[in-house]
């Protein structure tokens, strides 16, 4: 099969170097917190305000989740008591959005229907599953054709699919169980350097990787990432505007977005072993004028160590394939390795915050101020994805 | 979102996108949805050909197929299959369009199976204990 009979670029206007991220803010990352989503997002975004030396009333626009609907203009005005107009899109957030967030506010920003724009993505799904109000699995229990053709036969929920992603893998390129242990454990590392993570203070060997019960072989437990409440917000502007505020810009060097063609069931993915990241990964890297061989850390959305894995070989860090010899030994560390990878501790050991805090990730090392800090990076890139569309994001030091 | 049907997780076999799978496996048949114009196989059930917009007729295909993926569910993740783990469901490429990947429960021994292998359909009533006097025939792969 041609790789490319199977899904599509999205053509996007070329905004290198037009708008930059100029504020981050994060919220405590935890387990169950008992708040709600709407309350993470506005701590997340008045932190992300105020990191950019803003006030809430500067912020004219927003980007926010429409299909998760926890922070829109409404909780943006309830919270900070404001009441302007605010240019608003529904398709910022977290996951393949948390990418794709800062060229729509590329676009509104040319158009000049906003200056300054927050995109917002919290979330409270370890207090939804704890009291069993909802959580990531029930949004496909909801889908009839899942619910019909897929969970009768316990194929069901993520860590079923990925799974079995992850058997074709192993079975199509030899894949060894320890090269998803060697994902897991660079996440756990780098969790261990961050206070923030809420894997932090737990040390994990391969050899612990390796004891940790089977949930859906060969799917093991700390191939699965966390379930958590917490939140994360940037502001994006012009890029002359950002050199006026509080920190050095995170400049937006390329932006990529690819689809499936073949639907939002894992089980009919054409493509089986491969990611929508080869159709989107190509265009950004064109147009930020760059090639993988130039990133300096690398973070993509890690639900399971398998989509991580997948990213890196579809983004061109190696041959489709042969992400299973690459990841091994200290290649994804972030002071040793060629590839620092998920230096926060992704999904996997930092927070699953569905993406939005890679970001944040990726502006902190622009900055130098990560807490496990790759020494002079300048090139950052974020790999979102969402089932049938992934999207990657190249951010730059500003030089 | 949350979801109310009492039977669940059995199918929905009054569902009209997938009644004609069940109907089809109550009495023996694999059926899947094929195109009336372009003869292609459609899967998952669609209202009419992605490709052409032709309508569909559920056509009996032969039962035969290969393992293309597997999983040995070990956890379960609904009460409802507390006594069913360990179990392992699987997807199956089917002979006339590996395109086509029915899901489906896998008999067997799990350290047997390898990539590929070429399996059956064979038809068995589906229960859950959490769905008492309910059962519905569902297709189910062997060697």
């Amino acid at each position: 099969m041609n790789v490319h009979d199977w899904g599509r670029a999205a053509e996007l206007d070329d905004v290198r170097g037009a708008v930059a991220i100029a504020g981050i803010g994060e919220t405590a990352y935890t387990k169950a917190s008992g708040r709600t989503a709407r309350a993470i997002g506005a701590e997340a975004a008045e932190r992300a305000i105020a990191d950019a030396g803003l006030e809430p009333s500067d912020i004219d626009g927003l980007t926010w989740s429409g299909t998760f609907a926890d922070f829109d203009a409404g909780a943006f005005h309830d919270h900070f008591g404001t009441s302007h107009e605010l240019w608003t899109s529904p398709w910022g957030g977290g996951m393949a959005w948390a990418a794709t967030a800062p060229y729509l506010a590329a676009q509104a920003i040319r158009e000049g229907r906003a200056r300054h724009v927050l995109n917002v993505f919290p979330v409270a799904w370890a207090t939804q599953r704890s009291e069993m109000t909802g959580g990531p699995g029930e949004v496909h229990a909801a889908q009839s054709l899942k619910q019909n053709l897929e969970v009768p036969f316990g194929f069901f929920p993520q860590p079923v699919y990925f799974a079995s992603i992850m058997r074709r893998h192993m079975l199509e390129f030899g894949t060894t169980e320890e090269a998803f242990g060697a994902i897991a454990v660079a996440c756990r590392r780098h969790a261990n350097l961050n206070p923030d993570a809420v894997m932090h203070g737990k040390p994990m060997t391969l050899d612990d990787y390796l004891a940790a019960p089977m949930l859906a072989e060969p799917l093991r437990l700390f191939d699965s990432c966390l379930i958590s409440d917490g939140g994360a917000a940037y502001v994006t502007t012009s890029l002359e505007r950002a050199r006026d505020l509080k920190h050095p810009p995170a400049v937006v060097a390329g932006v990529g977005e690819g689809y499936s063609g073949s639907g939002t069931h894992w089980a009919q993915q054409r493509a089986f072993t491969t990611t929508p990241q080869v159709f989107s990964a190509p265009g950004a890297f064109a147009m930020a004028g760059m090639s993988p061989g130039d990133v300096d850390v690398l973070t993509v959305y890690d639900p399971f160590t398998i989509v991580g894995l997948m990213q890196i070989e579809d983004m061109g860090f190696c041959a489709k394939g042969e992400a299973g010899a690459f990841v091994q030994g200290d290649t994804l560390h972030h002071d040793a390795g060629k590839l620092p990878f998920n230096t926060h501790g992704g999904l996997l050991s930092h927070a699953y915050v569905l993406g939005i805090a890679h970001v944040v990730e990726c502006v902190k090392q622009l900055r130098g101020t990560a807490a496990a800090q790759v020494p002079g990076c300048e090139v950052a890139v974020y790999g979102g994805y969402t089932g049938h569309m992934a999207s990657t994001l190249i951010l730059t030091a500003d030089r | 979102m949350a979801i109310t049907r009492e039977t669940f997780p059995l199918p929905d076999v009054d569902d009209p996108l997938v009644a004609p799978f069940f109907a089809g496996a109550a009495r023996g048949e694999l059926v899947v949805p094929r195109c009336d114009a372009c003869a292609r196989l459609v899967w998952y059930p669609e209202a009419r050909c992605p490709v052409c917009d032709g309508s569909l007729s559920w056509t009996p295909v032969s039962g035969r197929g290969t393992l293309f993926t597997w999983v040995v569910v070990r956890r379960a993740f609904l009460p409802a299959f507390e006594d069913k783990v360990p179990f392992v469901t699987g997807l199956v490429a089917l002979d006339e369009d590996p395109e086509v990947r029915i899901v489906g429960y896998v008999d067997g021994d799990p350290a047997e199976l390898r990539a590929d292998m070429p399996v059956t359909v064979d038809f068995r009533p589906l229960t859950f204990s959490t769905v008492p006097g309910h059962a519905v025939v569902v297709p189910w792969w062997v060697r």
